[in-house]
């Protein structure tokens, strides 16, 4: 009777799963086009699910084993059921690999089960609770009607008359592990992650993130640009159909384990945003319907269920509520924490710009300063709205080389808009001291030099960065250098990873990379430090945005300074709240972020805080009662530096002012 | 919102502003309050339409400038996609082309700023309109109240956060400065879809214009205000207190003859007239 009935069953919730993934696909189809290779994705699929997922999975090194067993044994399982009891290759050698595989999974599913048992809370709950009991449906059933095929159970155990009720349970019992298996998984249950996420990684939008044969992917963080040529181009992400479809695909591939959720530092601070709660209103929206069904975190202070959306409706609503609210999508920094964390490889902080430029081009809707910025620079070229002529007034007395006189130097300085800050002036100072005292050959734009966009683009007006950056493309064009250091990391990024798409290639390195590598040459030689203990604030745009997070360390253990290290450093470095134009958009919540970083500081017992960030200098120089003292590497770097008195020689002064026409240095300067 | 306020038109009078760090152009402050100023009487008076003006040449520059004020129509259904300009060449005198235009297809409610950013910038252009149409004119407006049966009630901002009420028979124009709602978010979208709709004028140049001799502006030296004040409490008091008009002369019931001759005798004890 199960031989008739088992591929039925088993055809049956085959063929639901292929109308349902259909209907998925159509679902995702709604997107704009973007062009992906789609069999090459496919081919190189299985290589970024096994190693490069399997990288994120592998830092809880508890779930990545519960999740081999679970989903290999489902994998093996379930395409040796399809052989054995679909078509019915009753082959006792398939049969024992079903047996074994259906083991693995359902071992994996007791690990499954006991982290449901007291889920943290960032894990989402609803149909998630059931699904360990369906993973031990599933494999408990396989195995179990696999039994006679290898022979274990005599042949006629399930022929008498009794055996039918139990025959009947049996089939009752895989029925319902193959619904959560197969048609769950393209109905919308929570094993749809596994045929999301799979696709998702083929058809990824930056299939660059991936390792491939040939070696490590990159970090790829730079923003896309927007077409601005094209008029009919929409400007940013109204409705969800406004997401490429590859943007749809991964929003889908959420497996909700709120990863992200723990690492988020407006969540964290009580602001209205959850990644994970974003990524799933997405999925509300390109389905249509309420988030009444969302079973995880809301964002702080909202409740769930009054929020509803559809593919072709806005996203936020001019007036009343929509999918999301503006402030949710505001209260980012950007930090990529949550994409760094997410094992799915969902590009949050690309959604979210993509959400932004919508507001602020077609809308004009940047929250709190957000205008005022954006117009400051449009008119001054720098968000403050200073005078673009006094962007050198702090180095009156350097006498600082300018590209404008010299054409070309070793070395281009990026002062960045910190030039205008007094606290980074005093950074950028230190900085010349140390450059000087390697006797590097460098120049500034000076007044030439323009804000490089980030805040701009990360506010989501695409044409004032990029006009921004092209204009600044222009005037890096007409001098030569062999590399650009700023003491910027925001600036770095931009000019090193965004800039290419406009035509602006360039190298580009952070004071602290290019410190360390003076004092590898021999070029800086220091003094013991004489400090207190000392930690080490990696700043985002440095650290997860470009990966380097061993130079700063290095330059620190090269001054003699042991860093105790924060419990999240590194990678896992959070945010000081100062990235995205956070702080100008400034959405309330319960807490501060960058005082939740110095208490990070405090718990390591450190009396200084070294930074590479102005902006991370300013959120944690901001902090009231701090225990720590916030100072930047550069700073760390000068005040160490030995032979001072004869390496600023007036020699070396005497190099820079012969470099340029005499009588210039007033005008330019002042 | 009561029932017997009607929908009206409304024209702003739009320039091409100047940074005042950079020189930049960019929509003029004061304009960008007067067109935010009508944008919110959409609120009050449901189907009202705004239209912009500009008398001006046409270039690169300015044209992006005037575009800034379209992108303030994002989410505002009022008729603002399209701006009309005026084209006239440089130093052409933008009054008698805006007075005919305004005249053929009478507005309302004209709303200018009190003062351009760049050109003369002599603040006069409201009052030599309104003479030429012969429409009352307010100045420094703060707000329009409401508009009932062709006569508007208007907020007027006067120094020191004074207000007074008035109420002008429409057609009028009225200007606006610093005391007018701050101008919104000017949106990339809207700005770069909408459309300026050329009208050539015949351009009369300004022959005054043309006789004066332009130079840069000096700094001029400025009396220090000296608060002679022992306390804080003083000092506030100081900053907070009315001016307090000192030789100022209420007239009423005078005759046209007693009052001009007063002010003709003011002017002259002033130095304006000699």
């Amino acid at each position: 009777m199960l031989e008739t009935l088992l591929p039925i069953l088993i055809f049956s919730a085959l063929a639901l799963a292929v109308i349902g993934a259909i209907r998925r696909v159509r679902l995702w189809r709604q997107g704009r086009p973007s062009a992906v290779p789609l069999l090459k994705g496919l081919a190189a699929m299985p290589r970024r699910y096994l190693v490069d997922l399997h990288h994120v999975v592998g830092r809880d090194k508890v779930m990545s084993n519960t999740h081999v067993a679970t989903a290999g044994g489902f994998v093996a399982a379930a395409v040796l059921m399809i052989l054995v009891h679909g078509l019915g290759l009753a082959n006792p050698v398939l049969g024992g690999l079903l047996l074994l595989a259906s083991t693995a999974m359902f071992v994996g599913s007791l690990f499954v089960a006991r982290r449901r048992r007291n889920p943290p809370a960032r894990l989402s709950k609803g149909p998630w609770m059931r699904l360990p009991k369906s993973l031990m449906a599933f494999s408990l059933s396989v195995f179990l009607i696999t039994l006679p095929t290898v022979g274990v159970l005599p042949e006629g155990f399930l022929q008498g008359a009794g055996s039918w009720i139990l025959a009947l349970a049996l089939a009752a019992v895989l029925a319902w592990g193959l619904g959560e298996m197969f048609f769950g998984m393209t109905w919308g249950g929570p094993m749809k992650h596994a045929f999301a996420g799979a696709l998702h990684l083929a058809f990824h939008r930056r299939a660059e993130r991936f390792s491939t044969k040939g070696g490590e992917g990159n970090r790829s963080t730079g923003l896309k640009a927007l077409d601005l040529e094209n008029e009919a181009a929409p400007l940013g992400v109204e409705k969800p159909s406004d997401f490429t479809w590859n943007q749809l695909l991964g929003f889908d591939a959420c497996v909700q384990c709120g990863r992200c959720e723990a690492v988020c530092p407006a969540f964290a601070a009580g602001q209205p945003l959850n990644p994970k709660k974003l990524i799933q209103d997405m999925v509300v929206g390109l389905a249509g319907g309420s988030d009444a069904h969302y079973a995880g975190s809301p964002y702080p202070g909202k409740s769930v269920g009054e929020h509803r959306g559809d593919p072709h409706g806005p996203i936020v609503a001019r007036e009343g509520k929509a999918l999301v609210d503006a402030e949710t999508l505001w209260s980012c920094t950007t930090c990529r924490a949550c994409v760094e964390e997410c094992p799915m490889m969902i590009e949050h902080v690309d959604a979210i710009v993509d959400m932004r430029r919508h507001l602020t081009l077609e809308r004009g809707q940047t929250p709190n300063k957000g205008a005022e910025v954006l117009d400051n620079l449009i008119a001054t070229d720098n968000p403050g709205g200073f005078d673009p002529g006094s962007r050198l007034h702090w180095a009156a007395d350097l006498e600082l080389p300018l590209m404008a006189d010299v054409k070309q130097a070793e070395v281009l300085l990026w002062l960045g808009d910190g030039a205008f800050d007094m606290r980074n002036q005093r950074t950028l100072r230190a900085l010349v001291k140390v450059l000087r005292a390697a006797e590097v050959e460098f120049a500034v734009l000076g007044v030439e030099e323009r804000d490089s966009g980030d805040v701009a683009r990360r506010l989501g007006d695409e044409a004032t960065f990029q006009s921004l950056a092209k204009r600044n493309i222009a005037t890096l064009a007409q001098y030569r250098f062999q590399r650009i250091v700023t003491c910027d990391p925001h600036s770095f990024h931009v000019l090193g990873n965004e800039y290419g798409e406009l035509g602006g290639v360039y190298e580009v390195c952070h004071h602290s990379t290019y410190i360390a590598e003076l004092f590898e040459a021999g070029r800086l030689h220091f003094a013991p430090w004489k400090g207190g203990s000392v930690t080490y604030h990696d700043p985002c745009y440095l650290g997860r945005y470009n990966g380097e997070f061993d130079a700063p360390r290095n330059v620190l253990k090269a001054l003699g300074i042991e860093v105790k290290e924060m419990e999240r450093s590194g990678f896992r470095s959070r945010c000081c709240g100062g990235g995205g134009g956070a702080p100008i958009t400034d959405i309330p919540g319960e807490r501060r972020i960058p005082d939740m970083r110095m208490n990070d500081v405090k718990q390591t017992g450190a009396e200084l805080v070294a930074v590479g960030c102005p902006q991370c200098t300013a959120m944690l120089e901001g902090v009231v009662d701090a225990t720590a003292e916030v100072r930047d590497i550069a700073e760390l770097v000068a005040d160490a530096l030995v032979a001072n008195a004869q390496m600023q020689s007036p020699a070396a002064e005497a190099v820079d002012a012969t470099r340029r026409p005499a009588g210039k240095t007033a005008e330019e300067v002042i | 919102m009561r029932p017997e306020q009607q929908e009206i038109e409304v024209a702003v009078l739009v320039s091409v502003g100047r940074h005042p760090i950079t020189g930049r152009a960019r929509r003029a402050d004061q304009d960008a309050r007067g067109l935010e100023l009508a944008l919110g009487l959409e609120r009050q008076l449901p189907g009202s339409r705004v239209s912009l003006l500009h008398a001006g040449p046409r270039g690169e520059e300015s044209e992006a400038a005037l575009r800034g004020y379209l992108g303030m129509a994002a989410g505002a259904d009022m008729g603002l996609d399209t701006l009309t300009l005026l084209e006239q060449a440089e130093g052409s005198d933008a009054i008698p082309a805006l007075a005919e235009h305004l005249a053929a297809a009478p507005p309302q409610l004209v709303i200018t700023g009190a003062r351009a950013e760049r050109g003369e910038g002599s603040g006069l252009l409201p009052y030599a309109l309104a003479e030429r149409l012969g429409w009352p004119l307010v100045n420094g407006l703060a707000a329009v109240e409401t508009v009932e049966n062709g006569v508007a009630t208007l907020l007027q901002a006067l120094p020191r956060g004074q207000r007074r009420r008035l109420k002008v028979r429409l057609p009028a124009i009225v200007s606006v400065d610093g005391a007018a709602p701050v101008a919104r978010q000017s949106a990339f979208g809207p700005a770069r879809r909408a459309e300026l709709e050329v009208i050539p004028v015949a351009a009369q140049p300004d022959q005054e214009l043309a006789e004066w001799q332009l130079a840069p502006a000096r700094k001029r030296p400025k009396r220090l205000k000296i608060v002679k004040a022992a306390s804080a409490r003083d000092r506030f008091k100081a900053a907070a207190a009315k001016a307090e008009g000192s030789s100022g002369q209420v007239l009423e019931g005078v005759s046209a003859e007693q009052g001009a001759e007063a002010i003709f005798k003011l002017l002259k004890e002033e130095g304006v007239l000699r």
